[in-house]
């Protein structure tokens, strides 16, 4: 969870500390369409899973992120 | 193509971390390099600016960047009050792809019969060419035209290959019809999108998820080697270009240690082991070719290394590919500067290959501007580094920049010849020197446009002209425009002068007159004078005048007027103006043969 956090942080351009689960698409400025797409690559790259598009789509924050990670055994 | 995964250690979302960073820093837009780069492309191209800006940061090249809106690129080009045309650009990147050109034909290209494909194809590189012809006509970027990726499926399976104009064929046809089309274009350079989607792979290159959710037609994971094939481009543009490669001897050209191995120990040959370096000289020698120049730094005994360039069967670079040898047993760091010095050319344009990691590093530590190879430690890798080096590229090539290796042997033997003769005049005249003026053609146009580009010292006017300037004096009658070519006992040094002047009917007025820095001295500048007051005391002229006008770098040429026998007439504050008077003959020194050439015709003017 420690790398997903990294990941998230790194992307966003935000501190690690900030990325917790009250953090949405809404509220991170930074968290527009395009980035969100390039967490979703980075993510898939570092932790060596894969999402389906219908994943890709619900996820609008790091608890939905976070959540869909585990699922997929990480 | 340069290599793929070797420095990529930064993934994307870093490169993007840098450029906010860069961007929010205090030394923003303080490089001395710049470069203003245009994206067009037919779908989100993301990232690409920000990889790019990084890439050129650490090359030192400030990057201003323009996106062109999201797919519409023929829009951008052909309304000349766009963005694109506001941005005026220096390079164009041309991104679009294959989905986007046969849109629906792409999954269903045997809807259409053979006739119907050939003419979707013409059709489609009409499009491609009128918009580049009108891109050309509204700016001078150079344009980076991408080519299309082939296909790897194709609804018919293994009968693809028994149709008449298929659909894979059509795309190969499309992408060769646009690499013949700009093969002659100094403007458009065709990247080779499908070439490089190979490289990576091409099950790699697009990501379709990302395709699907938003129009990302290029995995983002891999727009850093995207990126850097731009950059092989970018980098002569902006003139960082590397002309001369540095190595060593001992288990770089071959395998041991001369010295103590011996001629017959040292592993170069047919075998396992002596191959990798037969070949990493074979492929040393076709950069030699293409205008590289070579040079040795090596700590070693001169005679034993001599003994294998001359007397080893299997040595594929003999000592007359060498430009500067530096063989002893002073520390490489010395070496380096003399080997910059006999050539006279910047240790920025160095590269430097050694086996050895302790000489590299000293060499990085010392030079940071050189190119130093990180070379594998396995030898059979050898090749494959120097084969995947994208250092000496340059955007055109002229006949004098492919001889450039030969060139700088020669100028070695003549320097050596030099010291073995008594005094100048006895050296000058037994070079037995050839000079030929040439009148301004469209083959000597090109290098006339380059020599004024590239020569700093010897250059009276510094004015610098592109090929088109340079054309339109030529077709001018009131100027006489011409190159000239110096030829010795020890070669061809090939197109290293030029001059322009315009004729008036008493007075003809010298502007640009230039010679490249290895050609001053040998009396050819005076030959040059003799020749030009010849032909305008032939057209009536009472009087020749000159120009000059110092900078920097041209002190060499500073009292050049003042001791041919020219008079200062006028003072500005930055330009002179010399006069010569007709009344007398100006001679030409009489160890020189003089030759004028037209475009067909020969004529001595004076043996």
């Amino acid at each position: 969870m420690q790398n997903l956090k990294k990941i998230v942080a790194k992307v966003l351009d935000i501190d690690e500390i900030k990325v917790n689960d009250s953090l949405t698409m809404s509220n991170a400025e930074q968290w527009d369409s395009f980035n969100h797409l390039l967490l979703i690559s980075e993510i898939e790259k570092e932790l060596g899973i894969t999402f389906f598009i219908q994943e890709v789509e619900k996820i609008k924050s790091f608890k939905d992120l976070r959540e869909i990670v585990l699922s997929k055994g990480r | 193509m340069s290599k793929i995964n070797e420095k990529e250690k930064l993934s994307i979302s870093d490169y993007f971390n840098l450029y906010r960073k860069l961007k929010n820093s205090k030394n923003f837009g303080k490089n001395k390099k710049s470069i203003k780069i245009a994206l067009l492309s037919s779908f989100t191209a993301n990232g690409i600016k920000e990889v790019l800006f990084v890439k050129c940061h650490e090359l030192g090249i400030y990057c201003d960047f323009y996106v062109g809106k999201y797919s519409r690129y023929s829009q951008e080009i052909l309304d000349k009050n766009s963005g694109l045309h506001k941005f005026e650009p220096d390079l164009i990147i041309w991104f679009v792809d294959i989905m986007s050109i046969f849109g629906s034909n792409y999954f269903l290209p045997y809807s259409l019969n053979e006739n119907q494909r050939k003419k979707l194809i013409e059709e489609k590189l009409n499009e491609i060419r009128s918009l580049a012809e009108k891109l050309k006509s509204d700016s001078d970027a150079k344009i980076l035209l991408h080519n299309f990726e082939v296909p790897l499926f194709s609804p018919l399976g293994i009968l693809e290959s028994k149709q008449k104009f298929g659909f894979i064929e059509s795309v190969e046809a499309l992408n060769s019809k646009l690499r013949d089309t700009f093969k002659n274009d100094d403007q458009v350079f065709v990247f080779d999108y499908n070439a490089f989607c190979s490289k990576i792979g091409k099950d790699n290159a697009m990501d379709y998820k990302m395709y699907y959710l938003g129009d990302i037609k290029f995995d983002l994971q891999y727009l850093p080697e995207l990126c850097s094939e731009y950059m092989v481009y970018i980098k002569p543009m902006v003139s960082i270009t590397k002309k001369c490669i540095v190595l060593d001897l001992d288990n770089t050209l071959w395998g041991g240690i001369i010295g103590e191995d011996g001629l017959e120990g040292i592993k170069l040959g047919p075998t396992p082991e002596g191959r990798p370096f037969m070949e990493f000289q074979q492929y040393l020698l076709s950069l030699f070719n293409r205008g590289v120049i070579l040079a040795i730094n090596s700590r070693n005994n001169y005679d034993d290394a001599m003994e294998v360039f001359k007397k080893h069967p299997n040595m594929v670079l003999k000592e007359n590919n060498f430009a500067a040898m530096q063989i002893n047993w002073n520390d490489k760091i010395a070496n380096m500067k003399a080997i910059a010095e006999e050539l006279n050319i910047g240790t920025d344009s160095l590269v430097f290959i050694d086996d050895d990691k302790s000489n590299r590093q000293m060499i990085r530590e010392a030079f940071p501007e050189i190119n130093v190879v990180e070379m594998p430690e396995d030898p059979s890798l050898y090749l494959k580094t120097l084969m995947d080096m994208n250092d000496f590229n340059i955007l055109q090539i002229t006949e004098e920049d492919k001889k450039r290796g030969r060139m700088y042997v020669q100028q070695r033997k003549r320097t050596e010849f030099q010291k073995s003769t008594s005094n100048l005049t006895e050296f000058l005249k037994s070079l037995n020197m050839v000079v030929t003026a040439e009148r301004a053609n469209k083959f000597n146009i090109p290098r006339i446009a380059q020599l004024t580009q590239k020569t700093n010292q010897f250059n009276m006017t510094t004015k610098r002209y592109m090929e088109e300037d340079i054309k339109k004096f030529s077709e001018d009658k009131n100027y006489h425009v011409f190159s000239v070519r110096v030829e010795d006992k020890f070669g061809d040094n090939g197109i290293t002068g030029a001059a322009i002047i315009k004729k008036g009917k008493d007075i003809w007025s010298i502007g640009t007159f230039l010679l490249s820095c290895r050609i001053v001295g040998r009396k050819v500048e005076e030959t040059l004078l003799a020749y030009i007051a010849k032909e305008a005391k032939k057209a009536g002229a009472k009087r020749i005048t000159a120009d000059f006008i110092p900078t920097e770098k041209n002190s060499v040429a500073n009292d050049f007027y003042k001791n041919s026998g020219f008079s200062l007439v006028k003072k500005e504050k930055s330009k002179e103006v010399w006069e010569y008077s007709l009344k007398n003959d100006y001679k030409f020194p009489n160890f020189i043969k003089f030759v004028e050439k037209q475009m067909n015709s020969l004529k001595n003017a004076k043996s």
